[in-house]
Protein backbone atom coordinates (compact mmCIF):
# COMPACT_ATOMS: atom_id res chain seq x y z
CA UNK A 1 0.00 0.00 0.00
CA UNK A 2 2.40 2.15 1.21
CA UNK A 3 4.71 1.61 -2.31
CA UNK A 4 1.33 2.37 -4.19
CA UNK A 5 1.21 5.61 -2.49
CA UNK A 6 5.09 6.72 -3.46
CA UNK A 7 4.23 5.96 -6.88
CA UNK A 8 1.35 7.99 -6.91
CA UNK A 9 2.99 10.72 -5.44
CA UNK A 10 5.76 10.29 -8.06
CA UNK A 11 3.24 10.49 -10.82
CA UNK A 12 1.46 13.26 -9.32
CA UNK A 13 4.65 15.47 -9.44
CA UNK A 14 5.65 14.52 -13.12
CA UNK A 15 2.25 15.39 -14.28
CA UNK A 16 2.25 18.54 -11.88
CA UNK A 17 5.90 19.49 -13.69
CA UNK A 18 4.50 18.61 -16.87
CA UNK A 19 1.40 21.35 -16.51
CA UNK A 20 4.36 23.97 -15.28
CA UNK A 21 6.06 23.15 -18.75
CA UNK A 22 2.77 23.51 -20.88
CA UNK A 23 1.88 26.91 -19.29
CA UNK A 24 5.35 27.77 -19.89
CA UNK A 25 5.19 27.06 -23.92
CA UNK A 26 1.67 28.97 -23.74
CA UNK A 27 3.43 31.92 -21.70
CA UNK A 28 6.51 31.61 -24.54
CA UNK A 29 3.61 31.97 -27.48
CA UNK A 30 2.12 35.00 -25.72
CA UNK A 31 5.79 36.35 -25.70
CA UNK A 32 6.52 35.22 -29.44
CA UNK A 33 3.11 35.47 -31.71
CA UNK A 34 2.61 38.40 -33.51
CA UNK A 35 -1.05 39.86 -32.89
CA UNK A 36 -4.23 39.21 -30.48
CA UNK A 37 -5.68 36.28 -31.97
CA UNK A 38 -2.96 34.51 -32.18
CA UNK A 39 -1.66 35.44 -28.86
CA UNK A 40 -5.03 34.14 -27.74
CA UNK A 41 -4.59 30.90 -28.98
CA UNK A 42 -1.50 30.53 -27.32
CA UNK A 43 -2.91 31.79 -24.12
CA UNK A 44 -5.58 28.59 -23.77
CA UNK A 45 -2.24 26.21 -23.65
CA UNK A 46 -2.21 27.00 -19.96
CA UNK A 47 -5.74 27.34 -19.14
CA UNK A 48 -6.79 24.48 -20.23
CA UNK A 49 -4.23 21.54 -20.63
CA UNK A 50 -1.83 23.71 -18.15
CA UNK A 51 -4.89 23.67 -15.34
CA UNK A 52 -6.33 19.90 -15.95
CA UNK A 53 -2.73 18.23 -15.63
CA UNK A 54 -1.60 20.26 -12.46
CA UNK A 55 -5.18 19.81 -11.15
CA UNK A 56 -4.77 16.03 -11.47
CA UNK A 57 -1.07 16.22 -9.85
CA UNK A 58 -2.84 17.74 -6.95
CA UNK A 59 -5.18 15.38 -6.66
CA UNK A 60 -2.65 12.16 -6.81
CA UNK A 61 -0.94 14.20 -3.85
CA UNK A 62 -3.58 14.89 -1.80
CA UNK A 63 -5.51 11.31 -2.39
CA UNK A 64 -9.19 12.70 -1.18
CA UNK A 65 -12.52 12.91 -2.46
CA UNK A 66 -13.29 15.98 -1.62
CA UNK A 67 -10.45 17.77 -2.61
CA UNK A 68 -11.04 15.58 -5.79
CA UNK A 69 -14.10 17.33 -6.17
CA UNK A 70 -13.01 20.51 -5.36
CA UNK A 71 -10.01 20.05 -7.91
CA UNK A 72 -13.11 19.01 -10.41
CA UNK A 73 -15.25 22.39 -9.86
CA UNK A 74 -11.61 23.84 -10.31
CA UNK A 75 -11.24 22.68 -14.17
CA UNK A 76 -15.28 22.94 -14.76
CA UNK A 77 -15.61 26.19 -14.00
CA UNK A 78 -11.97 27.18 -16.07
CA UNK A 79 -12.90 25.36 -18.68
CA UNK A 80 -16.61 27.33 -18.77
CA UNK A 81 -14.93 31.13 -18.06
CA UNK A 82 -12.04 31.15 -20.19
CA UNK A 83 -13.71 30.89 -23.62
CA UNK A 84 -15.88 33.42 -22.74
CA UNK A 85 -13.41 36.19 -22.20
CA UNK A 86 -11.45 34.62 -25.12
CA UNK A 87 -15.03 35.59 -27.40
CA UNK A 88 -14.91 39.33 -25.91
CA UNK A 89 -11.17 39.83 -26.38
CA UNK A 90 -11.24 38.36 -30.28
CA UNK A 91 -14.85 40.33 -30.98
CA UNK A 92 -13.05 43.61 -29.43
CA UNK A 93 -10.25 42.80 -31.61
CA UNK A 94 -11.88 42.35 -34.79
CA UNK A 95 -14.34 45.31 -34.01
CA UNK A 96 -11.10 47.52 -33.09
CA UNK A 97 -8.86 46.37 -36.33
CA UNK A 98 -6.64 44.46 -34.42
CA UNK A 99 -6.42 41.24 -36.06
CA UNK A 100 -2.70 41.25 -37.39
CA UNK A 101 -1.09 42.56 -40.40
CA UNK A 102 -2.59 40.83 -42.91
CA UNK A 103 -6.50 39.79 -44.25
CA UNK A 104 -8.19 36.75 -42.15
CA UNK A 105 -8.80 33.83 -44.49
CA UNK A 106 -12.22 33.45 -43.20
CA UNK A 107 -14.11 36.84 -41.35
CA UNK A 108 -17.31 35.82 -40.28
CA UNK A 109 -17.94 38.59 -38.96
CA UNK A 110 -17.23 40.78 -41.85
CA UNK A 111 -20.56 42.84 -42.08
CA UNK A 112 -20.84 43.90 -38.64
CA UNK A 113 -19.04 47.14 -38.60
CA UNK A 114 -15.48 46.67 -38.46
CA UNK A 115 -13.67 49.64 -37.82
CA UNK A 116 -9.98 50.28 -38.96
CA UNK A 117 -8.45 52.95 -37.16
CA UNK A 118 -10.52 51.87 -33.64
CA UNK A 119 -13.63 52.83 -32.13
CA UNK A 120 -14.55 55.88 -30.02
CA UNK A 121 -16.89 53.77 -27.65
CA UNK A 122 -19.54 50.51 -28.03
CA UNK A 123 -21.18 50.73 -30.62
CA UNK A 124 -25.17 50.64 -30.58
CA UNK A 125 -25.49 48.23 -33.23
CA UNK A 126 -26.67 45.28 -31.32
CA UNK A 127 -24.38 42.59 -33.08
CA UNK A 128 -23.39 41.01 -29.98
CA UNK A 129 -22.12 42.19 -26.18
CA UNK A 130 -18.17 42.56 -27.01
CA UNK B 1 11.32 8.25 -4.47
CA UNK B 2 10.07 11.21 -1.89
CA UNK B 3 13.21 13.07 -3.16
CA UNK B 4 12.19 12.56 -6.72
CA UNK B 5 9.05 13.92 -5.83
CA UNK B 6 10.41 16.78 -4.20
CA UNK B 7 12.58 17.83 -6.68
CA UNK B 8 10.01 17.58 -9.70
CA UNK B 9 8.11 19.80 -7.29
CA UNK B 10 10.58 22.36 -6.92
CA UNK B 11 11.08 22.39 -10.68
CA UNK B 12 7.48 22.82 -11.43
CA UNK B 13 7.11 25.72 -8.87
CA UNK B 14 10.40 26.82 -10.59
CA UNK B 15 8.89 26.69 -13.99
CA UNK B 16 5.56 28.52 -12.87
CA UNK B 17 7.51 31.41 -11.30
CA UNK B 18 9.37 31.55 -14.82
CA UNK B 19 6.51 31.51 -16.22
CA UNK B 20 4.92 34.55 -14.44
CA UNK B 21 7.94 36.99 -15.09
CA UNK B 22 8.06 35.95 -19.04
CA UNK B 23 4.07 37.08 -18.76
CA UNK B 24 5.01 40.46 -16.95
CA UNK B 25 7.18 41.18 -20.14
CA UNK B 26 4.23 40.87 -22.35
CA UNK B 27 2.10 42.69 -19.76
CA UNK B 28 4.66 45.68 -19.90
CA UNK B 29 5.01 45.67 -23.60
CA UNK B 30 1.94 44.51 -24.80
CA UNK B 31 0.65 46.92 -27.57
CA UNK B 32 -2.72 46.99 -26.78
CA UNK B 33 -4.79 46.61 -23.69
CA UNK B 34 -6.44 43.35 -25.53
CA UNK B 35 -2.72 41.48 -24.96
CA UNK B 36 -2.96 42.54 -21.39
CA UNK B 37 -6.32 41.48 -21.21
CA UNK B 38 -5.15 38.41 -21.96
CA UNK B 39 -2.58 38.15 -20.03
CA UNK B 40 -4.36 38.87 -16.68
CA UNK B 41 -6.50 35.66 -17.99
CA UNK B 42 -2.85 33.68 -18.25
CA UNK B 43 -1.89 35.26 -15.31
CA UNK B 44 -5.16 34.12 -12.97
CA UNK B 45 -4.61 30.65 -14.75
CA UNK B 46 -0.71 30.35 -13.53
CA UNK B 47 -1.38 31.80 -9.86
CA UNK B 48 -4.29 28.86 -10.03
CA UNK B 49 -1.00 26.25 -10.66
CA UNK B 50 0.80 27.93 -8.15
CA UNK B 51 -1.26 27.60 -5.79
CA UNK B 52 -1.85 23.67 -6.94
CA UNK B 53 1.81 22.91 -6.73
CA UNK B 54 2.08 24.61 -3.18
CA UNK B 55 -1.09 22.50 -2.11
CA UNK B 56 0.83 19.41 -3.72
CA UNK B 57 3.89 20.12 -2.03
CA UNK B 58 3.14 20.71 1.10
CA UNK B 59 -0.48 18.94 1.23
CA UNK B 60 -2.88 21.35 2.54
CA UNK B 61 -5.99 21.68 1.40
CA UNK B 62 -6.50 25.17 2.65
CA UNK B 63 -6.23 26.64 -0.33
CA UNK B 64 -8.93 24.62 -2.91
CA UNK B 65 -11.25 27.07 -2.67
CA UNK B 66 -8.84 29.79 -3.44
CA UNK B 67 -7.88 28.31 -6.55
CA UNK B 68 -12.41 27.64 -7.46
CA UNK B 69 -12.55 31.33 -6.44
CA UNK B 70 -9.51 32.50 -9.43
CA UNK B 71 -10.56 29.85 -11.30
CA UNK B 72 -14.43 31.12 -11.53
CA UNK B 73 -14.03 34.93 -11.49
CA UNK B 74 -10.32 35.27 -13.19
CA UNK B 75 -12.34 35.99 -16.66
CA UNK B 76 -14.27 39.20 -15.18
CA UNK B 77 -11.08 41.47 -15.57
CA UNK B 78 -10.59 40.39 -19.21
CA UNK B 79 -13.85 41.07 -19.61
CA UNK B 80 -13.85 44.42 -17.86
CA UNK B 81 -11.06 45.12 -19.86
CA UNK B 82 -12.57 44.37 -23.54
CA UNK B 83 -15.85 45.87 -23.10
CA UNK B 84 -15.19 48.97 -21.52
CA UNK B 85 -11.19 50.39 -22.29
CA UNK B 86 -10.07 48.61 -25.04
CA UNK B 87 -13.11 49.98 -27.04
CA UNK B 88 -11.24 53.11 -26.63
CA UNK B 89 -7.78 52.02 -26.59
CA UNK B 90 -5.29 53.43 -29.74
CA UNK B 91 -2.25 50.96 -30.03
CA UNK B 92 0.41 51.52 -32.25
CA UNK B 93 1.24 47.89 -33.34
CA UNK B 94 4.29 48.99 -34.89
CA UNK B 95 5.87 50.53 -31.12
CA UNK B 96 6.56 46.97 -30.15
CA UNK B 97 6.43 44.40 -32.97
Amino acid sequence: MNTWHEVADLIGSLLLLSGALVALSGVIGLLRLPDVLTRSSAATNPQTLGILLLTAGVALRLRSWVDVGTLALVVFFQLLTSPVAAHLVARVAHRTGQTGAGPLLRDDLAGQGRQATGGEGPEPDGSGTG
Amino acid sequence: MTEASDILLNAALGVVLLAGALLLIRVWRGPSMLDRAISIDVMAALIVAGIGVHAAATRTRYYLSIMLVIAFLGFTSSVGIARFIAVRDRPNPKAHP
